[in-house]
C-alpha cells in the first residue's frame, strides 16, 4: 500500500491551502444562491480582484493596501454583477458571464497597459501576506499541522462557523433563506427581498475579493493571466454540491482541495494519472444533483381514490 | 357579549377601486363586529378579493375609508395592516418549503437571545402554545414540505395569531381542503371567536355560510348586494343576492338538434398537482349540433377535467372516448388530428408562447401539414397567406402577423387562440374560460362563433365560472361542484336561484 | 419569429456609439490618439488579403460556437458547456485524423468532422436527461462538463492518444483528414466555408422547417424557457425538443473543435485552449439569437480580434482591448429594462410599428 504515503501533514496542509480560494468563493455562491441569485460572475470578481490586489501592493509596497485594494475591485465588480441583473434587467447568468468574459480580458489589458508584461507579472517590491505563527502552538505537535497559514486559511475555518450560526440562527439567515425560497413569504413577513439579494452578492464580492487576493498576494507574490483558473466556477460547483449551506459547502470545498492535493501529489509519481482523481469531485457532484433532482421529482404523492365517497 | 358585537372591528365605507377597464369594488360599505365570523360571499369577481387586497395593504383604493377598532386608519402597506392587527391567509399558501412550520410562523419575528441569536426553543414553545390555545393542531418541527394542505393552512393561521392578529381574513379556505379538514378547520375557527378573535371568511360555498357564520355580506359586480345576520336568511335568499339577475344575456340562436354523441366520458377520476383528487368519477356525453356547458365556481375540478379531456394530465381512473374511440393514451396532437379542439384558460402561457409572432402562435396545430409545409420544410409564403386570412376572419386587431403575439391586447391575443383552433375545423371544442378578459364586444363575437359550430354541425363543450355565459350559449349545463356534477340543467328551464344553489352545492 | 423590432436596433446603434466612445476614452487617457488607432484597426482587419483572410479565419469557430449557442437557446436551455463539446470534438477529430489510414481525403475529412460532432455531442447528453428527467440545472451541469472535459482531454494526450516522448500531444492527422489552407500567407482554410454552411443550414432548419418550428416553440427568448407548456399543450414534445437542441448544440460545439484541429493545428496539444465557446455565447447574444446573426456578429468580431492583433503589433495598445470593449457592449445589450424603457418615447413607438409593417 505504498501510495498511502501521499497521506502525511504536508498533504494535509497542501488541502488546506487548495481549499480556501474554493471555500471562500463557496461561501459567497452558497449565500447567493440562498437568496435566489445563482452567481457565476464570482470567477471575474476573483481575477480583477487578484490583479488589482498585485497592483495596488506593487504601487503602495503595503500588503494591506494591495488586500484592501483587491477586495474593494471584488466588491465593484458585484455592484455592476447586481446594476446588471437587479436594475437594468439583465438575465444573472449572462450579466456573469459576460463578467467573466470582461474579467480576463481586463487584468490583461492593464497586464500591459500598466506593466508591460505578458502572461505573468512579480515584482520584488510586490508584498505579500505573511503566514501567521500561533504562538501557543509554538513546539507542539501542532505547530506543524495548524501554525503558519497565511490569514486567509483560518478565515475559511472562522466563516465555515460563523456563517453557520448566521443560516442558521439569527434573523438574517432566515430572510436569506425565505428570500431564495418564496420570496412572497418573505414580502409577507416584512422581509426586503432585493435588500437581501444585494446583501448576498456584495457578500460575495468581498469574499471573491479575499479569495483573489489569496491567490495573489498569499503564498505567491505574482498575477498570471487567469490565475483564477476557474476557481470561481469550483467554488459555485462546491456550493451546489453543499447543498448551499455553509458546513457543507465547506466539506465540499474540502473535498475539491482533497483531490486538488492528491492530484499535485501523483503527478508524475504513480501509475495512477492524476487527472482521473482530480474528476472525481465534479463526478461526485454531479451525483449529489442527480439525487437532489430525483428527489424533488417524487414527491407529489397522490391522494388514493375512494369510490365510496 | 352582546355589548361586545356591537362594537365595529372593521368598518369600510364607499370603497372604490378601479382597474384599467374595470370597476372592482364601487362605493363599498362593509362593517365587521367584534368577535363575530363573517362571511363574504359572491361570485368570482364579484369584488371580494379586491376589498380583502385594500384591507390587507396589497391594494389601495381609489376612493373611500376604513376605520378599525373605531379608528380611521390608512394601510398603504401590508405592515400597516399587520400593526393594526389584521391577518390574511391566502388561497394560495404564502410558505417556506424546507422550513418547519415555527421557522414559517416565526419568519421575520423570531425570538432572540440577548446573543443576538435566535431562540428557537422559545419559537416552538410559544408555536406550541399558541397552537393549543386555539386547538390547532400543528408540530412545530413539521417541514412544510412534508406537511399536507391542512396542516399547511393551520401553519398560515398560526402565522398571523404569531403577529397578534385580531381580525383575520381567511380567503376561501376551504377551496383546498377535504370534508374532514373543512370540519377541523370550522372547529379551529369557533375556538378562534371564543378566544375573542374576529374572522372574515371569504366563500362561494353558501352552505358553509349558513353553517359557520354569524353574519353574512353578499356581494356582486363590485357592490354589496346586502347584508344579514346568518340565522336571519336562507339559502335560497343568498343564491338569489348572488347570482342576481332574473334575465340572463341574450345570443340568438335556434333550438339545438344533436346528432351523434362525440364524447363520452365515463367514470373519470383525475388528480390535481398536489395529488389531490379534483375529478370524482364524472360521466357525460356531449353530441354533435349541441353545445354543452359546465357551470361552476373556480376550482372545483374544471381545470382538470379539461386538461384530462385535452390530454394535458394523465386521468387516474375511467375512460374517454371519442367518437367511441378511447383516447386516453393519445398525446394532445394526436387528439387534435381526430378532431379535438382545446381552447385553454391560460391563454398567455399555455394558448400562446408570447415570445412568438402571431404567425407562429396561429399556426401551432397545422404547421406540419400542406399546403403550410411540404416535407418538413415550411411555405413562409402559404404561412403568411394562411394567417392573414386567419387574421382577417377573427379580427385580429394587430399591424401585421409578424409581430411578438405577446404585443396583442388580452382580447386579441384569445382571437389568435381561438382562430388557430377553430381553423381545424374540429368535430368537437373545448372552449375553457373563452372570454376570460376579453372585452364586451369581443365577448360577444366569440359567443356567436360558438354557436357558428354548433349549427355546423360540431360539438362543444364550454366551460366557464361566467354563469352568464353558459346559460345563455349553451343548450344543456351541467354543474360541477368539488369535482362532482350535482346537476344536469335545461339553461332555458331553470330560474338563477336554483343555479346559485347547485353552484353552492346544494342538490334539488 | 418576430423580426428585429426598431428599439433593438436602436439600442444596438447606441451601444456601438456608447462602447466607441468607451473606447475613445481609454485610449486618450492611456496616451494614444484614438483616431489613429481606429485606423489601424480598419487596416489590420480589412486592408489585403492576408488581414481579410485572418479576419475570417478568427471568425470560423465563433460561427461555429455561437450557432451553438442559438440552437441550445431558442430551445430552452441555457448550455454553457459548449466549450466542453469544443475540447472532445477537437480532441476526437485529431485522433480520428491519425488513425484511420486507408480512407481518401473526401471521406477521411468527413469521418473526422463526424467523429468530432458525434462526441460533442454526446458530451452534451448527459446535462439534456439531467435536465429533462431529473430537473438538474443545466447551467451547473454543463459547467461541471466544460472542467471535466479539460481534464480529459489532458489525461488523454499524455495517456492513451499521445504520440510524442517529449511533449503531450497527439500525432499529427494524416494529410487525408486536412482540412485544405489556401493560401500560403494564412491558415484561412476549408473549415470557414463549412462555418457558413452550417449558420446558414442552422438558419434554414430553424426558420423554415417544420423541425425547427418544434424546436422553437419551447423556447425563444433570451432566458431558459424550458419546459414550456405552450409546445405540450400543442402535442409538440417539448423534452424531446430540449434534447435533441443540446445535442445539435453539442454537435456544433465538437465541429468548432473539429475544424481547428483539422484545419488549423493538425494535431492535439495539451496546451490548446479554448475559450471560443465562452465568446461564443455573448457574440449569439448581439447577434439576436439568430443563426445568421451570430454569423455576422462573429465576423465582427472576429475584425475587431484580427483589428486588435494588428495594433498590438504596431502600437503599445494591448489587444485586450476588443474583448473589453465586447463585454461592455453586452452590458448594455443584455439590459433588458434599457430595451423595455425606450417603448416611452413616442416616436420609438411609431418607428417600432413603421417598421413592422414593412415586413408583412
Amino acid at each position: 500500500m505504498e501510495w498511502l504515503e501521499v497521506f502525511d501533514i504536508s498533504l494535509f496542509r497542501s488541502v488546506l491551502r487548495s481549499m480556501t480560494p474554493i471555500a471562500l468563493i463557496g461561501f459567497g455562491a452558497a449565500m447567493c444562491s440562498a437568496s435566489g441569485v445563482l452567481n457565476i460572475g464570482l470567477e471575474g470578481k476573483m481575477l480583477n480582484a487578484a490583479f488589482i490586489g498585485v497592483a495596488a501592493s506593487y504601487y503602495s509596497g503595503s500588503a494591506l493596501t494591495g488586500f484592501i485594494a483587491g477586495v474593494s475591485a471584488g466588491v465593484l465588480t458585484a455592484i455592476l454583477f447586481g446594476v446588471l441583473s437587479f436594475n437594468l434587467g439583465a438575465d444573472e447568468v449572462l450579466a456573469g458571464l459576460a463578467i467573466n468574459i470582461f474579467a480576463i480580458a481586463f487584468t490583461r489589458y492593464l497586464l500591459e497597459t500598466l506593466f508591460d508584461r505578458r502572461g505573468f507579472f512579480s515584482d520584488p517590491s510586490i508584498q505579500g501576506i505573511d503566514p501567521i505563527e500561533i504562538e501557543f502552538l509554538k513546539d507542539t505537535r501542532f505547530e506543524l499541522i495548524f501554525s503558519g497559514f497565511t490569514p486567509s486559511v483560518y478565515l475559511v475555518f472562522f466563516l465555515a462557523i460563523l456563517l453557520y450560526f448566521v443560516y442558521y440562527k439569527t434573523r438574517l439567515g432566515t430572510a436569506i433563506r425565505a428570500t431564495g425560497e418564496n420570496p412572497e413569504a418573505a414580502e409577507d413577513a416584512g422581509i426586503n427581498t432585493l435588500r437581501m439579494k444585494w446583501l448576498t452578492v456584495i457578500f460575495s464580492g468581498v469574499l471573491a475579493g479575499i479569495g483573489g487576493t489569496f491567490l495573489s498576494l498569499e503564498n505567491m507574490t505574482l498575477f498570471t493571466e487567469g490565475m483564477s483558473a476557474g476557481k470561481g466556477y469550483i467554488g459555485l460547483v462546491a456550493s451546489s454540491f453543499g447543498f448551499n449551506t455553509p458546513l457543507g459547502t465547506f466539506g465540499a470545498s474540502g473535498f475539491f482541495g482533497l483531490g486538488d492535493a492528491i492530484g499535485i501529489r501523483l503527478q508524475g509519481v504513480y501509475e495512477l494519472d492524476s487527472r482521473l482523481v482530480l474528476m472525481i469531485p465534479y463526478a461526485l457532484t454531479v451525483v449529489v444533483l442527480i439525487l437532489i433532482g430525483v428527489r424533488q421529482r417524487y414527491r407529489v404523492r397522490r391522494v388514493p381514490i375512494d369510490i365510496s365517497e | 357579549m352582546n355589548k361586545k358585537q356591537k362594537e365595529l372591528a372593521i368598518e369600510v365605507k364607499g370603497i372604490t377601486k378601479s382597474y384599467p377597464g374595470v370597476v372592482a369594488n364601487k362605493s363599498v360599505d362593509f362593517t365587521v363586529n367584534k368577535g363575530e365570523i363573517h362571511a363574504l360571499v359572491g361570485e368570482n369577481g364579484a369584488g371580494k378579493s379586491t376589498l380583502m387586497k385594500i384591507l390587507y395593504g396589497i391594494e389601495q383604493a381609489d376612493e373611500g375609508e376604513v376605520s378599525v377598532n373605531g379608528n380611521v386608519v390608512q394601510i398603504n402597506k401590508v405592515d400597516a395592516a399587520i400593526k393594526l392587527g389584521i391577518g390574511m391567509v391566502h388561497q394560495e399558501f404564502h410558505l417556506v418549503p424546507s422550513f418547519t412550520a415555527a421557522e414559517n410562523i416565526g419568519l421575520g419575528e423570531e425570538p432572540r437571545n440577548s446573543n443576538g441569536l435566535i431562540n428557537w426553543d422559545k419559537l416552538n414553545k410559544d408555536v406550541s402554545e399558541i397552537a393549543e390555545k386555539y386547538g390547532l393542531d400543528v408540530d412545530p418541527n413539521l417541514r412544510m414540505i412534508d406537511a399536507s394542505v391542512g396542516i399547511q393552512q393551520r401553519t398560515e393561521i398560526l402565522k398571523t395569531l404569531y403577529r397578534n392578529a385580531d381580525i383575520l381574513i381567511l380567503d376561501e379556505p376551504t377551496a383546498v381542503l377535504t370534508p374532514q379538514e373543512t370540519d377541523e378547520l370550522f372547529q379551529v375557527i369557533r375556538s378562534l371567536v371564543d378566544e375573542g378573535k374576529t374572522v372574515i371568511f371569504i366563500t362561494h360555498k353558501l352552505r358553509e355560510v349558513m353553517e359557520i357564520s354569524d353574519r353574512v355580506t353578499v356581494m356582486r359586480d363590485g357592490e354589496v348586494q346586502g347584508v344579514s345576520e346568518t340565522k336571519k336568511t336562507s339559502v335560497k335568499e343568498l343564491a338569489n343576492l348572488m347570482v342576481g339577475r332574473e334575465v340572463f344575456l341574450q345570443v340568438k340562436k335556434e333550438k339545438s338538434k344533436p346528432t351523434d354523441v362525440v364524447l363520452e366520458v365515463k367514470d373519470l377520476w383525475v388528480h390535481d398537482a398536489r395529488g389531490l383528487v379534483a375529478v370524482k368519477g364524472v360521466n357525460f356525453e356531449v353530441a354533435k349540433g349541441e353545445i354543452v356547458g359546465i357551470a361552476g365556481v373556480d376550482g372545483n375540478g374544471q381545470t382538470e377535467l379539461v386538461e384530462a379531456l385535452a390530454g394535458l394530465r394523465d386521468t387516474s381512473r375511467g375512460e374517454i372516448l371519442f367518437e367511441g374511440k378511447n383516447i386516453e393514451k393519445n398525446s394532445p396532437r394526436q387528439r387534435r388530428r381526430e378532431g379535438l379542439a382545446h381552447i385553454p384558460e391560460d391563454r398567455s402561457n399555455t394558448g400562446l408562447n408570447v415570445r412568438l409572432a402571431i404567425w407562429e402562435n396561429l399556426i401551432g396545430t397545422s404547421y406540419f401539414r400542406s399546403p403550410l409545409s411540404r416535407g418538413g420544410i415550411v411555405s413562409m409564403k402559404n404561412i403568411l397567406r394562411h394567417s392573414n386570412e386567419l387574421r382577417e376572419t377573427f379580427d385580429i386587431r394587430s399591424p401585421g402577423v409578424t409581430i411578438r403575439a405577446g404585443s396583442l391586447s388580452g382580447g386579441n391575443q384569445q382571437k389568435v387562440v381561438v382562430a388557430r383552433e377553430l381553423s381545424e375545423e374540429p368535430a368537437l371544442t373545448i372552449a375553457s374560460q373563452p372570454t376570460r378578459g376579453v372585452d364586451i364586444g369581443n365577448i360577444e363575437a366569440i359567443h356567436e362563433q360558438i354557436v357558428e359550430i354548433r349549427d355546423s354541425g360540431k360539438a362543444v363543450l364550454l366551460i366557464s365560472a361566467e354563469l352568464d355565459e353558459v346559460m345563455s350559449v349553451a343548450d344543456r349545463v351541467g354543474v360541477i361542484y368539488e369535482g362532482e356534477f350535482v346537476e344536469w340543467v335545461d339553461p332555458s328551464k331553470v330560474n338563477q336561484e336554483q343555479m346559485g344553489l347547485y353552484m353552492a352545492g346544494i342538490k334539488g | 419569429m418576430e423580426k428585429f423590432s426598431f428599439k433593438d436596433i436602436l439600442v444596438l446603434i447606441a451601444g456601438l456609439f456608447i462602447t466607441a466612445g468607451v473606447a475613445y476614452a481609454i485610449l486618450t487617457v492611456t496616451g494614444f490618439i484614438p483616431t489613429d488607432i481606429a485606423k489601424l484597426f480598419y487596416e489590420g482587419a480589412f486592408v489585403g488579403q492576408r488581414n481579410i483572410l485572418n479576419t475570417l479565419n478568427i471568425a470560423t469557430p465563433y460561427i461555429l460556437t455561437s450557432v451553438a449557442t442559438v440552437i441550445s437557446f431558442r430551445v430552452g436551455m441555457f448550455n454553457i458547456g459548449i466549450n466542453g463539446s469544443m475540447y472532445v470534438g477537437a480532441l476526437y477529430a485529431a485522433w480520428a485524423g491519425y488513425r484511420f489510414t486507408t480512407l481518401g481525403h473526401l471521406s477521411h475529412v468527413s469521418l473526422c468532422i463526424f467523429i468530432g460532432m458525434l462526441v460533442g455531442a454526446l458530451w452534451m447528453l448527459m446535462p439534456a436527461l439531467l435536465r429533462v428527467y431529473a430537473g438538474v440545472s443545466e447551467i451547473i451541469s454543463t459547467i461541471i462538463l466544460n472542467f471535466v472535459a479539460v481534464l480529459f482531454v489532458s489525461y488523454m494526450c499524455n495517456g492513451p492518444f499521445r504520440a510524442a516522448p517529449i511533449a503531450p500531444t497527439t500525432a499529427r492527422i494524416l494529410e487525408t483528414a486536412e482540412l485544405k489552407q489556401y493560401f500560403p500567407n494564412s491558415e484561412f482554410h476549408t473549415g470557414f466555408f463549412i462555418a457558413v454552411f452550417v449558420a446558414f443550414a442552422a438558419y434554414f432548419v430553424l426558420n423554415k422547417t417544420t423541425f425547427g418550428y418544434e424546436l422553437r416553440s419551447g423556447g425563444d427568448g433570451l432566458v431558459g424557457f424550458y419546459p414550456s407548456r405552450y409546445s405540450s399543450y400543442l402535442g409538440i414534445p417539448s423534452d424531446r425538443s430540449a434534447i435533441t437542441g443540446m445535442l445539435i448544440s453539442g454537435a456544433i460545439g465538437g465541429l468548432a473543435g473539429a475544424v481547428i484541429v483539422l484545419g488549423n493545428t493538425r494535431n492535439f496539444y495539451q496546451e490548446m485552449a479554448f475559450n471560443q465557446g465562452f465568446d461564443g455565447i455573448l457574440i449569439a447574444i448581439i447577434g439576436k439569437l439568430e443563426p445568421l446573426g451570430g454569423l455576422i456578429s462573429s465576423l465582427f468580431y472576429a475584425a475587431l480580434k484580427n483589428g486588435g492583433l494588428f495594433v498590438d503589433y504596431k502600437t503599445e495598445v494591448s489587444r485586450e482591448i476588443v474583448v473589453i470593449l465586447m463585454s461592455i457592449l453586452i452590458f448594455f445589450v443584455s439590459a433588458q429594462k434599457i430595451v423595455s424603457s425606450l417603448e416611452r418615447f413616442e416616436f420609438v413607438k411609431k418607428l417600432d410599428k413603421f417598421f413592422s409593417r414593412k415586413v408583412k
